[in-house]
């Protein structure tokens, strides 16, 4: 039922404002930077911007200190998010337990399924979406202070900026890598929402005791680690980067700076979208966050709540 | 009459303890059924059952549905208020509308504002900023505004304070009752919903101790106050409870003709509360 659906999303974005505070408040963050950034460098009224090497660099350098700089703003926002999605889900099922409106949300005539779906796809569509817009418009905030500050000083903001940013490039890998980021961090999500759905209390802790337990347990026991080695593979290297890992990207220099000047940096050029899409590693934790958000449901649906 | 509620043989346990003891009761259509018990007794685990928030054995069915497999279904006609501090508390006045109006086939938006046009809530308020009586009146609005057949109340007032009870039952009767729709209603303050209750069960340790109509009441059951020689008469008559009050016994019998009884006191109906203490502690004595 889509109109279900859509109500249930909408309710989950009333009862939690954070989905769209967070990442409005690290926007506001940003822009703030930005213009103290402006303000401080006000005074140096004799800094030509052919100094600072914007107007004397290759075209396709201008594009990657742009985009560089639509990078950095961009993974604060990344970091925000994840905080934000795992902070949601061990929420989502806890929070209408805690202040007893199950009883109320109970009794409309919606599905367990379709309330644990609504909470599911908040998390995984929702958020990156929302985060994804509050992106754009900071990059645009951030870009127009920039071309306050480079006119005032006689510089082409066309040329230097406008033109040479990678808007679309840059915007939709974003967008490809904030959805994909839930996908691939799905299996905890999914637990994240189990844990929600049966714990009476500290869901945090619920949630992050397996997580630290089993491979400290596993080192103990068996002094191996395939534990602790798929939660940190599953935590930073998405292999949506050909040959790359999503955290190590932020970090690249010297060659594989070189390798990102050369792609003209495309960010696009730099994933691996078909690869991503048919990695078993993806799909097994797609079906990890399938069974633990069943369970969700099964919890959700046959707990007594009296 | 067709029967809304038909529950046979319905049974429900916790571990060791038979919170619902193989109960079989039938509701028929615009009736308001009291459902009365202690503490502990199962009321609240029977309506569960039948609002599908629970599994059972035996056989129930609510409007021909299978309660707990075809919940989703049932609830598009079945309304409650399970407690009145259920709403949830972050909601907006018009969100909640808005919401209803999209997931509730049988809800109409404009039933509910004009009813809520009767009260001070503003509609721009969080539940959260509403008084309990204010709460009251908001989701007693809303299941009006809800064209379902029947409605559950599981100690709908409790917490409320006098003028509020008053005010919730009366506009339960005026706004919602309309003949055709079907009420089930538990309460500890049984006095305040007597007289509008048409029918009555008692349940007690997960039994049916009493299932009866209003109006065979008087026909089933009488009190008699005496005093003096007469008591030892009215015992052979094996009342089903006794108790005392102001120096004179008060005698309650089931299915005594009171044609017999007369002469040997004061002869009245009892009250639900009395009856209710009678049922409960007379046969458990």
């Amino acid at each position: 039922m889509i109109r279900n659906q859509v109500a249930l999303l909408r309710r989950e974005f009333w009862e939690h404002r954070a989905i769209f505070f967070v990442p409005v408040i690290v926007a506001v963050l940003m822009v703030l930077t930005s213009l103290t950034g402006q303000v401080s460098i006000g005074d140096m009224e004799h800094i030509d911007i052919g100094i600072l090497g914007a107007t004397n660099m290759p075209d396709s350098a201008r594009s990657a200190a742009l985009s560089g700089l639509m990078i950095a703003l961009s993974s604060t926002f990344v970091f925000a998010m994840w905080i934000l999605t795992i902070f949601y889900s061990l929420d989502s099922l806890y929070a209408e337990r805690k202040d007893r409106s199950i009883l109320f949300w109970r009794s409309i005539p919606c599905s367990d399924f379709e309330t644990v779906l609504s909470k599911l796809l908040t998390a995984v569509f929702v958020i990156p979406l929302v985060t994804f817009m509050v992106i754009v418009a900071t990059h645009l905030l951030v870009l127009l202070n920039v071309t306050i500050w480079v006119d005032m000083r006689g510089g082409s903001v066309w040329h230097l900026i406008w033109s040479a940013a990678p808007f679309v490039d840059n915007w939709t890998a974003t967008l490809v890598f904030l959805l994909a980021l839930p996908l691939w961090l799905s299996p905890f999500i999914g637990w994240f929402l189990f844990v929600s759905a049966f714990t009476k209390r500290s869901p945090l802790l619920m949630a992050a005791l397996p997580i630290v337990m089993l491979p400290l347990l596993e080192k103990i026991l068996f002094d191996s680690a395939v534990f602790a080695e798929t939660f940190f593979v599953r935590s930073v290297k998405m292999p949506l980067f050909a040959g790359l890992d999503n955290v190590e990207i932020l970090f690249q220099e010297g060659d594989e700076f070189a390798r990102l000047a050369e792609a003209k940096l495309s960010l696009l050029s730099l994933m691996d979208l078909g690869g991503f899409l048919i990695n078993p590693q993806l799909w097994l934790g797609i079906i990890v966050c399938g069974l633990f958000t069943a369970a969700a449901i099964y919890v959700r649906r046959y707990r007594d709540e009296s | 009459m067709t029967s809304l509620v038909s529950a046979r043989n319905v049974s429900k346990s916790f571990g060791a303890l038979h919170a619902v003891d193989d109960v079989s009761f039938d509701i028929e259509k615009g009736r308001i059924m009291g459902l009365i018990g202690p503490n502990g007794a199962g009321k609240t685990t029977l309506l569960k059952a039948m609002l599908g928030l629970t599994d059972c054995q035996g056989s129930l069915s609510v409007l021909g549905l299978d309660p707990f497999r075809q919940r989703r279904e049932l609830m598009q006609n079945i309304c409650f208020i399970a407690d009145v501090a259920v709403l949830p508390r972050w909601i907006r006045v018009d969100q909640l509308l808005d919401f209803l109006e999209s997931v509730h086939p049988r809800f109409s938006r404009s039933r509910a504002e004009e009813l809520l046009a009767k009260t001070d809530i503003n509609s721009k308020s969080k539940v959260r900023e509403l008084s309990k009586g204010m709460v009251t009146q908001l989701h007693l609005s809303i299941i009006t505004a809800i064209d379902a057949k029947l409605l559950v109340l599981d100690e709908p007032t409790i917490g409320l304070d006098i003028i509020f009870r008053k005010e919730f039952y009366g506009n339960l009767l005026n706004d919602y009752f309309d003949g055709e729709r079907t009420i089930i209603i538990t309460t500890h303050q049984v006095e305040e919903i007597e007289n509008l209750l048409t029918d009555v069960m008692f349940i007690n340790h997960g039994k049916v101790v009493l299932d009866a109509k209003m109006d065979d009441i008087p026909e089933g059951y009488v009190e008699l106050l005496t005093s003096g020689e007469n008591v030892a008469k009215a015992q052979q008559f094996s009342p089903i409870y006794e108790r005392e009050v102001f120096g004179k016994k008060v005698f309650t019998f089931e299915g005594v003709d009171r044609d017999q009884l007369t002469g040997l006191g004061e002869l009245r109906t009892p009250d639900i509360a009395d009856l209710f203490v009678a049922k409960v502690k007379g046969g458990s004595a």
